[in-house]
């Protein structure tokens, strides 16, 4: 009876008619909801659902906005990104879906961009960057061993010198059964049979009889002929971010430091991103390892049952020669040995122990993936670059030419929470003046040497877009300034000293870093909240200064990362609109179904005086309260849902959906605005879905009550 | 005094199917105030087409017909409304109770519709009437919990309630048995006494007519014989 007690009071505050018929009205519909309980469910589960829907749709949705936003603008957008309107492609800051960086133009002058912002208030920080793509290549394994055995021969080290000796000639009969092999399959042997002539005096026992006296001449001879004939090692390819790093630790503080140090304030240098390092840089058995726990953990696969993972395996186990080639004599030794009482029941050389060791199983394997990095992986070199290591970064420049840097490896980071995701591990990092002279910028010392060669040799400085005036004539005012006089057309050219080698420990000054090229710029505000008003403050300042720039929000700039929300919520809209059209046939059928049954009923209404105002009121209030009720209900669901989610989290099914969840799980929060958003939804769709009943309500004429019921 | 329901030259003709069934053909009746008039005839004689014009549920294809001075054929479905609620009380052959609300419930429908009483004076006015038509004790009963007799007699609460100048009854006994039909024909005989509300009740049950002080009697939609009960025996 609780309509009785809800309209009670409203009962004794109205002396007169209104409050009072619609007290009736009230009852009415109260009471015939109740004598039609079938189509009362029926329709109020559709609208408790319709409810439900919205208000947890819009919750997660706006939940899944906020964290996005925080996923994005901490880990590399900041609020607003600024760049060039010159420029043919729209910034996407984690890629466009394509191969190779997007032209966005580029800031020439990132000073300009940094005083023209100086006065906007609500800025907390302008960050310059550039993003572009680079290749790291691993060294092969001889290559790796010879470098080792040089290491060990200038420092004098006699038993590792023995130790890397065995482990050349191991490897380069390893080669020489490789060239055996593909004779058996081929008939041109002419070629492999040089190859092993050039191997076997490698491993001859006349070359090695030198090494004691003249250890280098042994070292030229396997660096120049051998080593040619060597796998070749692996080339790396990653995109990679180039900003004041200072400035981007300070302001980006999902950035996290997994290994290694933070480079050094003002100091070239590149970090690696974590995802990134131990998918690409990793062991190579490592990897798989690693690879073959998430397959079975992650997305909870079996080696039986999952096709492919068996072949996996297979392959697996033939790697074991990554594992031997790195371990001198003793480590063998001690490696046999464990793997003998790990393995009773194998038989064999260490070899056949490692790959009977690699030979997993849905039984074996956590135990072995422990085994391995407990007694293996320490003897392993881990990482193709160690954190400390120099390591040599190449690059295509703007003009196609191809630059290499010698840069130092200082640490690996990644972005808290973020750690699964591979859209937010999709670059590295590097500094500023790296990054521009990888672009295709000379330094200021470069330009210098280069000027210095130019007029020895009698070079005008003339630049690609003025080229054509200057060597077939034309109007001189077009000469003025040309675009790319900063680029240096002789990049790739060796000037003095190390082609493309940069002092691994060159430092530079603030003014440096600020002064120059960046392709965008990340502004991050003080108070978000204000980001629209902002971002028309940041795109003033820059009209102002004559600055040709386009500013975009986070969303934006994250390209079609950003636009997924958008997608998610038009999904969400269109089901949400299925709901609403199917509540509404269903509950316009069923209330004229009740109309039709109630004919005599109204017919009697307007026998003894009701207009057909009050039919209409009836009818509509029937449905509102139903809707009301079950508004409240769906409402009330919701809310429970999305506060249990909000203290157990809604674990990200996917990779992508990490990033989207700001984290492997989503926190939700609901607001006022999703319970309203849902409860009038779902009383204008009460509403609607009545109009057609009701007006026909409205229609049925007195005399129906005469009609005799049966 | 002018009558207070007049008939003229009525006729009424509605499609049935193919054919047009032509129900009154020129009729014409006055009823003063306070008249205990009985409208009788078989079945299909055009009886109830006959009340539902006086009662402006229903208006006529030809003719006039004027309820409490005012010509219903001129009036809109506002006006219409307004004097079925105001002048009119109706109680019907099934009973047509509002099965979802009780015994009081039912009975103070017509004054919340009037309005302009306050609640205490709407309670007053419906306890008066139930304990006329003795149904005090079922005063929260709805219609389904009540007997066939009990039924009519809220019905007749409800038509009375609005304290009508005219109340129009189609065929109420004949839903009821003999004895319950003539308890229920003296309660209405027994308001029309002490009230001076004007009924008219059509019905085929000779028993009933008996009561009646005045019988129109109908054959295939004309007036056949009007006058008092022993004159038509």
């Amino acid at each position: 009876m609780g309509m009785w007690s809800m309209t009670a009071s409203l009962r004794r505050s109205a002396k007169l008619g209104p409050l009072d018929k619609l007290w009736l009205l009230l009852v009415l519909a109260h009471r015939n909801l109740f004598s039609h309980r079938v189509k009362t469910v029926i329709v109020g589960a559709i609208l408790v659902f319709g409810t439900m829907l919205v208000v947890m749709g819009t919750a997660l949705i706006d939940s899944i906005e906020r964290a996005m936003e925080r996923s994005i603008t901490a880990s590399v957008a900041g609020h607003l990104q600024v760049y060039s309107s010159k420029g043919k492609d729209d910034l996407s800051l984690f890629g466009s879906g394509f191969m190779g960086a997007d032209d966005i133009g580029r800031i020439d002058d990132f000073t300009k961009v940094q005083e023209a912002l100086s006065t906007v208030p609500n800025i907390a920080a302008v960050v310059p960057m550039g993003i572009d793509m680079a290749s790291v290549t691993a060294p092969g394994d001889l290559e790796r061993s010879l470098e080792a055995l040089r290491l060990a021969v200038r420092q004098e080290d006699a038993q590792r010198q023995a130790q890397l000796r065995v482990q050349v000639r191991e490897l380069l009969s390893q080669m020489k059964q490789e060239r055996q092999n593909s004779m058996s399959v081929t008939s041109d042997t002419k070629e492999l049979e040089a190859d092993i002539e050039i191997i076997d005096r490698g491993r001859s026992e006349a070359l090695w009889q030198d090494f004691d006296s003249a250890p280098l001449t042994v070292l030229e001879y396997l660096d120049t002929k051998v080593a040619p004939l060597a796998e070749e090692g692996r080339m790396m390819y990653f995109r990679y971010l180039g900003t004041d790093l200072d400035l981007f630790v300070d302001h980006f503080d999902r950035f996290e430091i997994v290994k290694g140090d933070k480079i050094p304030p003002h100091t070239r240098g590149f970090m690696f991103n974590e995802r990134y390092y131990e998918r690409m840089v990793k062991h190579k058995v490592a990897r798989r390892l690693d690879w073959f726990e998430r397959e079975l953990h992650e997305k909870r696969r079996t080696i039986a049952e999952y096709p492919g993972l068996d072949g996996r395996v297979r392959r697996l186990s033939r790697q074991y020669r990554r594992i031997t080639y790195q371990l001198d004599e003793a480590e063998s030794i001690e490696l046999t040995k464990k793997l003998q009482a790990y393995l009773p029941g194998v038989e064999g050389e260490l070899p056949k122990l490692l790959s009977s060791f690699l030979t997993l199983t849905d039984a074996n394997f956590d135990e072995r993936y422990a085994w391995f990095y407990e007694h293996i992986a320490p003897m392993l070199d881990m990482y193709a670059v160690n954190v400390g290591d120099v390591m040599t970064l190449r690059a295509y420049t703007r003009s196609g030419f191809l630059k290499a840097l010698n840069i130092k490896l200082y640490g690996v980071f990644r972005y808290k929470g973020l750690e699964k995701s591979d859209l937010a591990s999709g670059h590295s990092l590097v500094d500023m003046l790296t990054f521009r002279e990888l672009y295709g910028l000379m330094t200021d010392a470069k330009k210098a040497e280069l000027a210095e060669i130019k007029a020895e040799v009698g070079l005008q400085d003339v630049g690609a877009d003025d080229a054509e005036a200057a060597f077939f004539g034309g109007d001189d005012d077009v000469v003025a300034e040309a675009d790319n006089s900063d680029f240096d057309e002789f990049e790739g050219v060796s000037f003095g000293k190390g082609a493309g080698q940069a002092d691994v420990s060159a430092t530079f000054t603030q003014g440096e870093v600020n002064r120059g090229l960046a392709l965008n710029a990340a502004v991050v505000l003080k108070d978000r909240t204000q980001l629209k008003a902002s971002q028309a403050a940041v795109q003033k300042a820059l009209d102002d200064a004559g600055l040709s720039m386009k500013v975009v929000d986070w969303q934006k700039a994250a390209g079609l990362v950003g636009q997924f929300i958008l997608v998610i919520r038009g999904v969400l809209y269109v089901a949400i609109l299925i709901i609403f059209v199917v509540a509404v046939v269903i509950i316009n059928n069923s209330m004229v179904m009740a109309t039709m049954e109630r004919v005599t009923e109204i017919g009697t209404m307007r026998a003894i005086g009701a207009g057909r105002r009050l039919v209409l009121v009836m009818f509509m209030l029937e449905t509102m309260v139903l809707g009301g009720l079950a508004g409240l209900l769906g409402a009330g669901f919701g809310v429970g849902i999305i506060s249990f989610l909000s203290k157990n989290g809604l674990p990200a099914p996917s990779n992508e959906l990490i990033f989207l969840f700001g984290g492997p799980r989503l926190f939700p929060t609901i607001s006022t605005s999703n319970v309203v958003m849902g409860l009038v939804a779902i009383v204008l769709v009460s509403l609607i879905s009545t109009l057609y009943p009701a007006f026909i309500a409205t229609r049925i004429q007195p005399i129906m009550a005469m009609r005799a019921e049966d | 005094m002018p009558p207070i329901v007049e008939l003229h030259a009525v006729h009424k003709e509605y499609p049935l199917g193919s054919q047009v069934v032509r129900a009154l053909r020129g009729v014409d009746l006055t009823i003063q105030k306070g008249e205990f008039t009985t409208v009788a005839g078989p079945s299909g004689s055009g009886k109830t087409t006959l009340l539902n014009l006086v009662g402006c549920i229903d208006t006529a294809t030809r003719g006039r017909v004027t309820v409490a001075g005012a010509s219903t054929s001129e009036l809109k479905d506002r006006q219409l409304t307004e004097l079925r609620l105001k002048t009119l009380g109706f109680i019907f052959q099934s009973f047509n109770l509002i099965g979802v609300l009780n015994l009081f419930q039912n009975v103070e429908f017509p004054l919340l519709l009037q309005g302009g009483l306050t609640k205490g004076e709407r309670e007053k006015r419906v306890r008066d009437i139930v304990a006329k038509v003795d149904l005090t004790d079922q005063m929260s009963q709805r219609p389904n919990e009540l007997s066939g007799g009990q039924r009519q007699r809220v019905a007749i609460a409800r038509a009375l309630v609005t304290r009508p100048s005219i109340v129009l009854a189609d065929e109420p006994t004949a839903n009821l048995d003999s004895e319950t039909g003539e308890a229920i024909i003296d309660l209405m005989k027994h308001l029309n006494a002490s009230e001076q509300t004007t009924f008219i009740f059509s019905t085929h049950d000779p028993a009933v007519m008996a009561h009646a002080g005045r019988i129109v009697r109908l054959v295939d939609g004309h007036v056949v014989d009007d006058g008092q009960p022993a004159k038509v025996g």
